[in-house]
């Protein structure tokens, strides 16, 4: 991309279209699949920013205020517009941003999710102005009710839609919907807490081609399984946690139409093992089974049933089961196609009966063995012996494995992506061990307090793909393991550093070159300082979660760096820092993005300023957590305001204490 | 119970709107009660300022309309009168705008008049064009009617009620008496009704089938699920769980205007109506001391039915009802009262709307009670205005209809409207000044979406949307509920092809 940008500098006169039509531009752009390539291809020239507004399809806003130029650029192509990091997002910002495209619309996704700031008006400009919507995605919007489905329900082309927690939508907003968009194949009402049986009934009736449906929590009964049972084309159905949900409802399932691919019951506390053997003989091409935290004991009947699955099973999940040897050897020979377990916090799960499973299932590429307390190397040994494929293993709280085992991990499994090793015994050797995986993204190594630098650096070494790095509270890290880290591992977009209390603005200096960088956690390093905290918030731009709570060396000045340079900062924890008003309001006043603010305890802050930097805060606050002793001090007038702006408070009760 | 008991001597009459209404009692001018004619008051003095400024117009046009327009006029006059009728609260303000709005109306149609009479020698070589000028102007025309007959229709109980106080004939009897006569009065009072739409239906040769289906949409429509009422209505009307072998019974079939004859019993001295025979027995005793006798005061049926009498049901005359005979699975009704019941409920115009929902229409009195009794409380409402006391209820209904949704509760509606008037205001100030083409828009609209139609049955034309659609918009007294004006709202965007915003109304 530079030498092209250095190309365009050096004739500044000839458009570069004269040497490449769009056509063979997009082409061009087309293989550049890296986002920040992408920044740089947009930043050669006019004509590149042209083509690649011809050629994007998808766009997501990160902040407000470029919604319009961006929709105004963009609007001719896009098909999925994200919309989820506007939380200040008003009926009044997304009509007008509508009809900047003037009726040109080709959206067929939106996501507003956790937008909770759209309201029907909003709503029902959008279903007019995209005549092609196919997708919406309004989870979280807790404030979405029966009005917003009704908004919704115009778009009648509408194929996928979640409503995940719009804890105000009822049956007459479902059934709004359910009447207006006949098409739905895919919804997902999981928490709409209102919804009852009757809705249930009607979206059954009414949208004939649902092959996704998600029902989890909602207090329904088992006439909701009935006439969930009448959709012939269903193929997947999530209902966890709903406890009103029995044997009964579920042997509705079993009524010959074999539709079903995934079913999850997990956590409905009063289905039974008889209940799911009827949807096991009802279903024999079901693909993936959630029973986890139904019911402790595993009946013989169940497990000889699954025979009935064993060419079509492929996720099994058992989390909370008393799960022995037997068991697993039973699953191990009924189901060779199982490609994810999950024993999570399962009981009696022994070394012979892992042993046994990867013998059985040789495909098995996630494991879960969360807190299996009883396993040791040999279960890892076989696991590494048999389960080439593997890419995810959760072994936290596995307390009796040692680096001996991961070993076995790291020579047998190539692919591994994930591994969950909070809290075991290992140490550095297992990361010189873990190493060989190279396609790993995600690493765990909470609580490990053996594992230090030298570790990181066996991990930075081959480990360039890793995203995801978990720190916490490993005692022994210092600055020169972040600085491995830092230029290993250079698209680590998530880090955990939590009272690795060596760790001093050097190492911060390091990570500063981390450009993914999205969500870092310095809790409680007391070497950090606000130089430490200025580097980073000039080296990582995009950076939208962070938490300083108990840097005692962290004041204005960082606040001010952060202010400054990252404007997509989400989420902020600044409790117990030495900060002043000045750095708050500077914090408050600059950042538009904030959701999230975390003031306990700013003993340097008088409770005005603390109103003021409040009152000058221009975004949309989502959470707020304050000491409690100012509940009484703060204005009234305040709190009114900021619950007006669908602000909600967390009031903190714990006394101030300076701990080490 | 004989046949030839109930049955007036007055009923020879053929058409069964004059014997629903008054002429029995024209034809015994010498009885001691006045006859009861609204020509006399036609011709009282008191022709309101509304009426000379409102007939000539309507006279110029069609003279067949002259008709329909002075019997409303005549109620109107009868507005003002002292009659405290806290059910029929009408509001003059409305009534006046109406008029007014009629008013244009027939400008309107007078300017489309005189520029085909200014045209004529170009018409002659365009036929086609003439026809459809005319159309034009015979849909302006029923519009008028209906909307006026709407005006009118709802001071017809007025009317009857202020009769019934100022005129001391009919109260003769006593108060006592006063108090019977109300009910046979207000079906009367429907039957007036019909009457003034049947005449309507005959006075224009080619209009007749526009005001038909005009009618259609305004009376057949208000009850949007004829099978659902039928159901549950004919429980009551006997015969179910029993199954007579055909043959074993006799069928009686009564004619309609038997059934719907307001009194079964008369005197034979004064021809006073009655419908019981105890009643009637009571009456007789002021016409002298030998009907006081204990004999004459006795049921006469007591003796009737020491014979044996072979069982007797009843045939619905209307042809093609699973009641009437002639049906293949023919269900009899049991009584008298059963087929009466049948006969008004599955057969004829429902009359008595509710004034507190004035959505849920019926024809027996009885029924509008029962449902007073409840309305208020149904906070389930359909978008086709239907309304359900129980949720199931109401999604049992979304579920068995295509395009229906349930309506959101009633105070967001409200919130709904006046945000949305805003809009529409702008929108109907860039609407063409001449809305006279409703009819057609209208319809043209039902074809587009089945959802709007469903809403549009729910009105029928007396719907205040015609009326919303001509920039009458300030009108907040409209007698509807919040919700319908919201219908209406939305059904005005609709015309005004807003079509991005034209399901915004129907929440």
């Amino acid at each position: 991309m530079k030498r092209a940008h250095q190309q365009h500098r050096h004739q500044p006169f000839d458009s570069i279209l004269a040497a490449l039509s769009v056509d063979l531009l997009i082409q061009i752009l087309e293989r550049v699949d890296d986002p920040r390539d992408r920044k740089a291809w947009r930043l050669v020239c006019r004509d590149f920013l042209r083509a690649e507004a011809l050629h994007r399809r998808a766009l997501r806003v990160l902040r407000l205020e470029a919604l319009p130029g961006l929709l105004r650029r963009y609007a001719a192509c896009l098909d999925l517009l994200d919309l989820s990091a506007c939380p200040g997002l008003g009926d009044h910002a997304l009509a007008t941003a509508l009809f900047a495209g003037a009726g040109s619309w080709l959206l067929k996704s939106v996501s507003l999710s956790r937008a909770s700031g759209v309201g029907w008006r909003g709503l029902a400009a959008l279903a007019a102005a995209c005549p092609r919507l196919e997708s919406v995605d309004l989870s979280h919007c807790v404030g979405v009710g029966d009005r917003e489905a009704a908004a919704l329900a115009a778009a009648e082309g509408l194929r996928m839609l979640r409503l995940d927690k719009c804890l105000r939508v009822t049956d007459v907003g479902l059934a709004k919907l359910a009447v207006g968009c006949p098409a739905l194949e895919n919804l997902s009402i999981k928490w709409c807490l209102e919804i009852s049986d009757i809705g249930i009934e009607l979206l059954a009736k009414k949208c004939r081609d649902l092959r996704v449906l998600d029902i989890s929590y909602l207090k329904i009964t088992n006439s909701s399984v009935k006439s969930i049972s009448s959709l012939g084309k269903l193929e997947v159905l999530s209902m966890v946690g709903c406890s009103n949900i029995d044997d009964e409802g579920l042997q509705f399932l079993d009524n010959g139409s074999n539709s079903l691919r995934s079913i999850d019951v997990s956590r409905c506390d009063n289905v039974t093992a008889s209940g799911l053997t009827s949807v096991i003989e009802g279903h024999i091409c079901l693909q993936k089974l959630n029973v986890g935290d139904c019911f402790p004991e595993l009946a013989p009947l169940f497990l000889s049933k699954l025979n009935g699955l064993k060419d079509s099973l492929t996720v099994l999940i058992l989390d909370g089961f008393q799960v022995s040897a037997s068991s697993l050897k039973i699953i191990g020979v009924n189901c060779k196609n199982l490609s994810e377990i999950g024993l999570s916090k399962c009981k009696w799960v022994t070394d012979e009966g892992i042993s046994e499973l990867a013998a059985g299932c040789v495909n098995l590429m996630s494991i879960d063995l969360t807190c299996c307390r009883m396993l040791t190397d040999k279960a890892l040994m076989a696991i590494g012996e048999q389960n080439k494929k593997l890419v995810c293993l959760r072994l936290e709280s596995c307390s009796l494995i040692t680096d001996k085992g991961l070993e076995h991990i790291g020579t047998g499994c190539p692919n591994l992506e994930e591994i969950d090793l909070t809290d075991c015994p290992i140490t550095d050797t297992a990361m010189k061990y873990l190493s060989r995986c190279w396609e790993l993204m995600i690493l765990k190594l909470g609580l490990c307090d053996k594992i230090s630098s030298e570790g990181l650096v066996h991990i930075a070494s081959n480990c360039q793909n890793l995203r995801e790095l978990d720190l916490y509270r490993c005692i022994e890290v210092t600055d020169d393991g972040l600085a491995a880290i830092a230029t290993g591992c250079s698209k680590l977009q998530k880090l955990n550093l939590c009272y690795c209390i060596q760790i001093t603005d050097r190492g911060m200096k390091h990570l500063s070159c981390l450009e993914d960088l999205r969500d870092l956690e310095l809790r409680g390093l007391h070497h950090v300082t606000s130089l430490g905290v200025t580097s980073i918030a000039i080296g990582c731009r995009r950076l939208t979660e962070l938490d300083l709570k108990r840097c005692n060396l962290v004041d204005n000045v960082g606040l001010c760096a952060l202010a400054q340079y990252t404007g997509n900062l989400r989420q902020i924890n600044i409790s117990y820092c030495p900060v002043s008003s000045m750095g708050l309001c500077k914090l408050l006043g600059t950042l538009k993005c904030l959701q999230d603010v975390k003031l306990v305890h700013l003993t340097h802050v008088p409770v005005e300023h603390l109103e003021l930097a409040l009152r000058a805060y221009g975004g949309q606050l989502k959470k707020l957590k304050l000491f409690i002793g100012l509940r009484d001090l703060l204005s009234p007038w305040l709190i009114q305001m900021l619950h007006a702006r669908r602000c909600r408070i967390r009031w903190v009760d714990k006394p101030l204490v300076f701990s080490p | 119970m004989v046949p030839e008991r109930r049955r007036p001597p007055e009923a020879s009459s053929k058409s069964s709107c004059s014997m629903m209404s008054e002429s029995p009692r024209n034809r015994k001018p010498d009885l001691p009660f006045a006859p009861f004619d609204s020509t006399n008051l036609w011709c009282g003095d008191r022709h309101g300022r509304s009426f000379l400024e409102f007939s000539p117009p309507l006279v110029t046009q069609s003279s067949g309309l002259f008709g329909p327009d002075r019997e409303t006029k005549s109620k109107k006059q009868h507005e003002p009168s002292p009659v405290d009728d806290p059910v029929m609260d009408w509001n003059p303000r409305l009534m006046l705008s109406n008029l007014s709005f009629l008013e244009q109306k027939i400008h309107q149609v007078q300017d489309i008049v005189r520029s085909i009479i200014s045209h004529e020698d170009q018409f002659l070589d365009q036929a086609n064009e003439l026809a459809a000028q005319q159309q034009l102007v015979t849909a302006d025309l029923t519009y008028i009617i209906i909307q006026l007959i709407s005006t009118a229709g709802t001071l017809l109980p007025d009317i009857k009620n202020a009769l019934l106080s100022t005129n001391p004939a009919v109260g003769r009897p006593g108060s006592n008496q006063k108090q019977h006569e109300i009910l046979p009065v207000e079906v009367a009072k429907a039957s007036q009704y019909d009457s003034l739409v049947k005449d309507l239906n005959s006075c224009g040769g080619n209009e007749d089938e526009l005001i038909k289906c005009s009618n259609n949409s305004g009376v057949d429509a208000s009850e949007p699920i004829p099978i659902e009422d039928h159901d549950t209505k004919d429980n009551d009307d006997g015969m179910d769980g029993e199954n007579l072998p055909p043959g074993s019974y006799e069928v009686l079939q009564l004619e309609e205007e038997e059934i719907l004859a307001p009194h079964t019993h008369f005197c034979l001295i004064c021809g006073k109506g009655f419908k019981r025979d105890a009643n009637l027995r009571m009456h007789m005793r002021g016409h002298g001391d030998e009907y006081k006798s204990p004999a004459a005061l006795a049921k006469p049926s007591k003796e009737a039915s020491i014979e044996p009498q072979p069982l007797r049901r009843y045939s619905c005359p209307f042809v093609g009802c699973k009641r009437n005979k002639e049906h293949k699975k023919f269900q009899p009704l049991k009584t008298i009262l059963c087929v009466k019941n049948h006969y008004k409920r599955s057969h004829c115009d429902k009359s008595y709307t509710c004034s507190r929902c004035r959505t849920k229409k019926f024809s027996i009195i009885a029924d509008l009670k029962t449902h007073e009794k409840h309305c208020g409380r149904d906070k389930w409402i359909c978008s086709c205005g239907t309304t359900f006391s129980r949720k199931d209820k109401l999604f049992g209904h979304v579920a068995l209809f295509q395009g229906h949704a349930p309506a959101i509760p009633m105070d967001d509606a409200k919130v709904l409207v006046t945000s949305d008037k805003a809009q529409v205001s702008e929108a109907s100030s860039g609407m063409p000044g001449n809305m006279g083409y409703n009819f057609s828009g209208n319809t043209s609209l039902d074809a587009q979406s089945p959802d709007i139609k469903g809403v549009d049955d729910g009105h029928g034309c007396f719907s205040p949307m015609t009326l919303d659609a001509c920039n009458i918009w300030g009108l907040a007294e409209f007698p509807h509920s919040a919700y319908e004006v919201s219908e209406s709202t939305f059904s005005f965007l609709a015309t005004g092809s807003c079509s991005s915003i034209q399901r915004n109304g129907e929440n």
